[in-house]
C-alpha cells in the first residue's frame, strides 16, 4: 500500500545530489488533466455552440431556455457541491437525490399546513411565516438526514456507498409513506411568483443561492483549517488521525453539509414547481458524480476541485437538455450521462496512475 | 543568515537553555493482550532529556505496539507512564501532542495531496489573526515562514514547500516527517523504524537528525533493525524479547553481535 521511495526516481541522474534534486518537472498529460476544470468548460462552450446550431431557429441559445438551464443546473449544483465535500474526505453519498425529495416533502408540508386558506384575491394569511418554517424545515432535514448518514459512516465504520445507499431506501420510503405515493401539490403560488421562478438581472434567485454555495466552499477549501483538514482526511485517513485530528466528527459534519445543500435543493424544487416532484430525483445521484468526477475531483479523496463541479454540473445539464431540444427521446439522456460518467472516472483512473505513488 | 524573526514565534525553536525535566519519557512494567497474543509483558524503557535511545527487538517483539501505548494510541493493560518527570494516562495520541510528544511513523504519517507546509502544520493549524482567524481562515504565509525555518534549523532541503508531497523521494518524505516531529514536539520524539525505507546516505541523514533533536534537549526513542547504524547515534539501548525489556545498557557498552545475540537469545539463557 505504501512504499515509501517513490517508484519514480529514477537512477540515472549520478552527480546529482538526490536529496537537492528538484521536483522533476511534471509530464504534459498530467500538467493538463490538473487543470480538467479548464478543459471541460471549453467542452461546455462546444457543447452550448453544438446544440444552439442544432436547434430549431436557435432555441437553445433562447433566453427562455438559458433560464431553464440555470435553474436545472442549480439544483443539480447544489447536490454536486455537497457530494464533493464528501469525496474530498473519502466518502460517497449516493442519497442525495432521495435526501432532496424527503427535505422538499417535509417543507411542502409545513407551509401548506401553516400558509392557511388563501382568500379570494389569493392571499394567504400567514404566507410569510410559513414559507420561512418551511425553508428551516428542508434546511433542517437535510442536515439530520446528511447527520444520519455522517453517523453511519464514520462511527459505525459502515462503507458509505452502502450506508447512503440504505439511507436512500429509508427516505424514499418514509417521504412516499407521508406523502401515500402521490406529490404534495398546491404549493402557495407567491412562492414560485417571487422566488422559485424570479430572476434579478435575468440570472434565478435559486441560482444565486448555488453560487454563493460554491464560493463559500470553495474559500473553505482553499483557505480555512476545516478545508485543510478536510482534504487530509481523504488524503490518507490514518496520517489525518495520526496528525491528532478528529476525523469522525470532522466526517459527520462534512455529511451535514452535503445534506444541508440537498434540504436547500429541496426548497428551490417545492418553490420552482409549486409542488414536490418525487419521481423527478431518481437519476440524481448519477448526474452528481458525473459532475463532480469529470470536474476533476478525484474519487478516493484528497483533491477537490470546485470550480470543476461548476462546469461539470454545467456540462450534464447542457447534455440532458440539449438533447431533448434536438429531439433526441428523453431515454437516451440517461444513456448519454451514464456514458460520460464512465469515461470521467476511466480519466480520472488514468490520472491517478499517472500521480505517482499511492 | 541571520534575519532571525522573534524568535518565541517560530514553533520549531526550542528554547536553547536547558529543559526543566530530567526524564523526557518512560514507560514501566507495560503490558498488553491482543486477544490470544500477549503483545507486551513487561516492557520498559527510559529516555531522559537530550538523549538517544535505541529499542531494538525481534519482528514481532512488541516495538512497534510499546510505542503505540506511550503515544496513547494503545491503552496498555497494566503499567505505567512518565512524560517530563510527570506521571501520565493518555487516552488518545491528542493527549500525547499537548505533553509534546511527537511521533515519526514508519508509514501512513504524511497526506500524500497537501502541500510540504500544509504537512508541517496539520493537526497544528495556524490561523489568521483576528476575524479571519475566527472564521478558521489560515495564516499560510506565516506557516510557510515557519515551515522554512523549521526544516532550516534541522538542515533539510526541500525542492519546493509548495508541491503535493506525493512529488517527494521517499527519504525527502521521511525528512519531513522528522522535521514535522521535531516541529512539535517539546518533550520527546518516537520515532518506529525511520531508516526502514531510505538508503544509506538518507538513513546518515536521519540518522544526523536524531542527535540534533536530542541536544535541543528532547528525549529521542528510535526503533529499528538498522543496528549498526543506530548503534552508533544512540547513547543507551533498550531490547525487547518478547514483549519484556531484557536488557537497558549504555550503548558505549554494547556491540552488534551482543545486541543480536540478546534479541534472539535471550529466553534461551533465562531458560537455562
Ligand atoms: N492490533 C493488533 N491486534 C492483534 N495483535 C497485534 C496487534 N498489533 C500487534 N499485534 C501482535 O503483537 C505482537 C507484537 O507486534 P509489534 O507490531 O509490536 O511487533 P514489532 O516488534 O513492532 O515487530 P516488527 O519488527 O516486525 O515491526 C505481534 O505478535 C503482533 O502480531
Ligand atoms: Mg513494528
Amino acid at each position: 500500500m505504501s512504499t515509501a521511495i517513490s517508484p519514480k526516481s529514477k537512477a540515472s541522474e549520478p552527480e546529482i545530489d538526490p536529496d537537492l534534486r528538484a521536483v522533476k518537472p511534471q509530464s504534459l498529460m498530467r500538467r493538463l488533466f490538473r487543470s480538467t476544470g479548464s478543459y471541460i468548460l471549453v467542452l461546455d462552450v462546444l457543447l452550448i455552440i453544438a446544440f444552439g446550431f442544432a436547434s430549431n431557429n436557435f432555441v437553445f441559445w433562447s433566453a427562455q431556455n438559458v433560464q431553464a438551464l440555470l435553474i436545472n443546473g442549480t439544483e443539480a449544483l447544489l447536490l454536486a457541491l455537497g457530494l464533493a465535500m464528501l469525496l474530498g474526505a473519502g466518502a460517497f453519498d449516493l442519497s442525495i437525490g432521495s435526501n432532496l425529495v424527503l427535505s422538499s416533502v417535509l417543507g411542502a408540508s409545513t407551509i401548506k399546513a401553516l400558509a392557511g386558506a388563501p382568500d379570494a384575491a389569493g392571499n394567504y394569511p400567514n404566507l410569510g411565516v410559513a414559507i420561512a418554517l418551511g425553508a428551516v424545515v428542508c434546511v433542517a432535514t437535510g442536515v439530520v438526514y446528511g447527520i444520519v448518514n455522517g453517523i453511519l459512516i464514520a462511527y459505525f465504520d459502515i462503507n458509505s456507498l452502502i450506508a447512503t445507499l440504505g439511507t436512500m431506501g429509508v427516505g424514499t420510503g418514509v417521504a412516499l409513506v407521508i406523502t401515500q405515493g402521490g406529490d404534495i401539490t398546491g404549493v402557495p403560488i407567491p412562492l414560485q411568483e417571487h422566488f422559485g421562478l424570479a430572476s434579478f438581472l435575468s440570472i434565478p434567485y435559486p441560482t444565486m443561492i448555488a453560487v454563493v454555495a460554491a464560493i463559500a466552499l470553495f474559500l473553505l477549501l482553499r483557505f480555512t483549517r476545516y478545508g485543510m483538514r478536510t482534504l487530509a482526511l481523504g488524503s490518507e485517513r490514518t496520517s489525518a488521525e495520526r496528525a491528532g485530528i478528529r476525523v469522525k466528527p470532522q466526517l459527520v459534519s462534512l455529511a451535514a453539509i452535503a445534506g444541508g445543500l440537498c434540504g436547500i435543493a429541496g426548497f428551490i424544487d417545492i418553490s420552482r414547481y409549486g409542488s414536490t416532484a418525487e419521481a423527478g430525483h431518481v437519476q440524481d445521484p448519477l448526474v452528481a458524480i458525473t459532475a463532480v468526477v469529470i470536474g476533476g475531483t478525484l474519487i478516493e479523496g484528497g483533491r477537490v476541485s470546485i470550480i470543476g463541479v461548476i462546469w461539470g454540473t454545467v456540462l450534464a445539464v447542457v447534455l440532458q437538455t440539449g438533447l431533448i431540444i434536438i429531439g433526441v427521446p428523453s431515454f437516451y439522456q440517461l444513456i448519454a450521462v451514464g456514458l460520460v460518467l464512465i469515461i470521467a472516472v476511466g480519466i480520472d483512473r488514468y490520472r491517478v496512475r499517472h500521480r505517482g505513488d499511492r | 543568515m541571520t534575519s532571525q524573526h522573534d524568535g518565541t514565534r517560530h514553533a520549531g525553536k526550542v528554547p536553547q537553555e536547558k529543559p526543566g525535566f530530567d526524564i523526557a519519557i518512560s514507560g514501566r512494567h507495560i503490558a498488553k493482550k491482543f486477544g490470544h497474543v500477549q503483545a507486551l509483558t513487561d516492557a520498559s524503557v527510559t529516555v531522559h532529556a537530550g538523549e538517544v535511545v535505541a529499542l531494538f527487538g525481534d519482528n514481532g517483539a512488541g516495538k512497534s505496539t510499546f510505542l503505540k501505548t506511550l503515544l496513547g494510541m494503545i491503552k496498555p493493560d497494566a503499567g505505567e507512564f512518565i512524560v517530563a518527570d510527570q506521571e501520565v494516562s493518555f487516552q488518545s495520541i491528542r493527549d500525547a501532542q499537548e505533553r509534546g510528544v511527537e511521533a515519526v511513523h514508519q508509514d501512513l504519517a504524511l497526506a500524500p495531496d497537501l502541500s510540504v507546509v500544509d504537512n508541517m502544520f496539520l493537526g497544528n493549524e495556524l490561523l489568521s489573526r483576528g476575524l479571519l482567524g475566527r472564521l478558521g481562515v489560515l495564516d499560510r504565509k506565516e506557516m510557510t515562514e515557519r515551515a522554512d525555518q523549521a526544516l532550516r534549523d534541522l538542515s533539510i532541503k526541500l525542492p519546493s514547500l509548495k508541491v503535493d508531497i506525493s512529488a517527494l523521494s521517499g527519504g525527502q518524505k521521511q525528512a519531513l516527517a522528522v522535521a514535522r516531529a521535531v516541529m512539535w514536539g517539546h518533550t520527546a520524539v518516537l520515532m518506529d523504524e525511520p531508516t526502514a525505507a531510505l538508503g544509506a546516505r538518507q538513513s546518515a541523514i536521519v540518522c544526523d537528525l536524531m542527535r540534533t533533536v536530542a541536544e535541543r534537549g528532547l528525549g529521542v526513542l528510535v526503533v529499528s533493525h538498522d543496528l549498526p547504524r543506530v548503534l552508533k547515534v544512540a547513547d543507551r539501548v533498550t531490547i525487547l524479547w518478547r514483549g519484556t525489556t531484557a536488557l537497558e545498557s549504555p550503548a558505549a557498552d554494547l556491540t552488534v553481535p551482543e545486541v543480536v545475540a540478546t534479541m534472539v537469545g535471550y529466553g534461551k539463557d533465562a531458560a537455562a
